[in-house]
């Protein structure tokens, strides 16, 4: 069920009332939920960095032959620097791909590769049908899944991928549409 | 510099040194202009998503273009 006690935190993956504010934001919209990706998604990168540490280590074992104690360091310096990059830019990609709720609308905000940016956001009212899709053991055990928005017309279809929560940030919605479409 | 004066630099440094050098000159060159971009594309998204912690994010993205600087310099004139 939904946990309104939840605090919210910039760590967090999902946050109900948060402080934030975006670009396009009108006046009197209220930010209600703001979804990231569940923490789980992100082991594979945690992962991939503990491996280039591991692999530093080793090639530092072959590189003593071949090379000297200056170039050794500065080969150290450059990969250890690259690996903190590496690091940063998973996390960057993490922050900055959000899906927001309003009192309004629903915004999705993709930031591929750092680079490519993708905004699309759907008025409540267009929205006609929304699908939560969850499966597998490890979607199961962490409770986390996609959401599926489904727009009117010609209008962009919104996805929410691996958030936690997926039933509960569902409802949330539903609560909206049902306000929107009751008043 | 002349090809007398190149050929006297390069039996100095080592063939092999000047190689290092011109390998570590390029990945610093193209690891700046990387975190150059990331630095440009964090500030358009500082505006885009606002929360009252993105300062933390635009400092550690200032430090990582101050660092890449620093091995650039580094790489030109240290090693």
């Amino acid at each position: 069920m939904e946990n309104n006690n939840k605090k919210s935190s910039v760590f967090y993956s999902y946050n109900l009332n948060p402080q934030i504010n975006f670009d396009t934001h009108e006046e009197g919209e209220k930010i209600i939920l703001l979804l990231r990706s569940h923490p789980f998604t992100q082991i594979g990168w945690i992962l991939n960095s503990i491996f280039f540490f591991i692999l530093l280590f080793v090639l530092n074992l072959f590189l003593q032959s071949l090379l000297n104690l200056g170039q050794i360091l500065i080969i150290n310096l450059f990969f250890i620097v690259f690996i903190l990059s590496y690091i940063w830019f998973n996390i960057l990609s993490w922050y900055f791909n959000a899906g927001i709720v309003t009192n309004k609308r629903v915004i999705d905000i993709d930031l591929h590769a750092v680079i490519y940016k993708e905004i699309t956001d759907a008025q409540l009212s267009k929205i006609e049908d929304i699908t939560v899709k969850s499966g597998g053991y490890l979607q199961s055990l962490f409770d986390y899944g996609s959401i599926f928005i489904q727009t009117a017309g010609a209008a962009v279809n919104i996805e929410f991928n691996n958030v936690p929560r997926p039933t509960d940030a569902a409802q949330v919605i539903n609560k909206l549409l049902s306000k929107k479409h009751g008043s | 510099m002349d090809l007398k004066n190149f050929f006297t630099f390069i039996n100095i440094q080592g063939i092999n040194n000047i190689f290092f050098k011109i390998i570590m000159i390029f990945f610093a060159l193209f690891y700046f202009f990387y975190t150059l971009v990331i630095s440009k594309q964090v500030q358009i998204m500082d505006k885009t998503l606002q929360d009252k912690y993105n300062w933390v994010i635009l400092l550690i993205t200032s430090l990582q273009v101050t660092v890449s600087l620093i091995l650039l310099i580094l790489a030109i004139f240290l090693i």
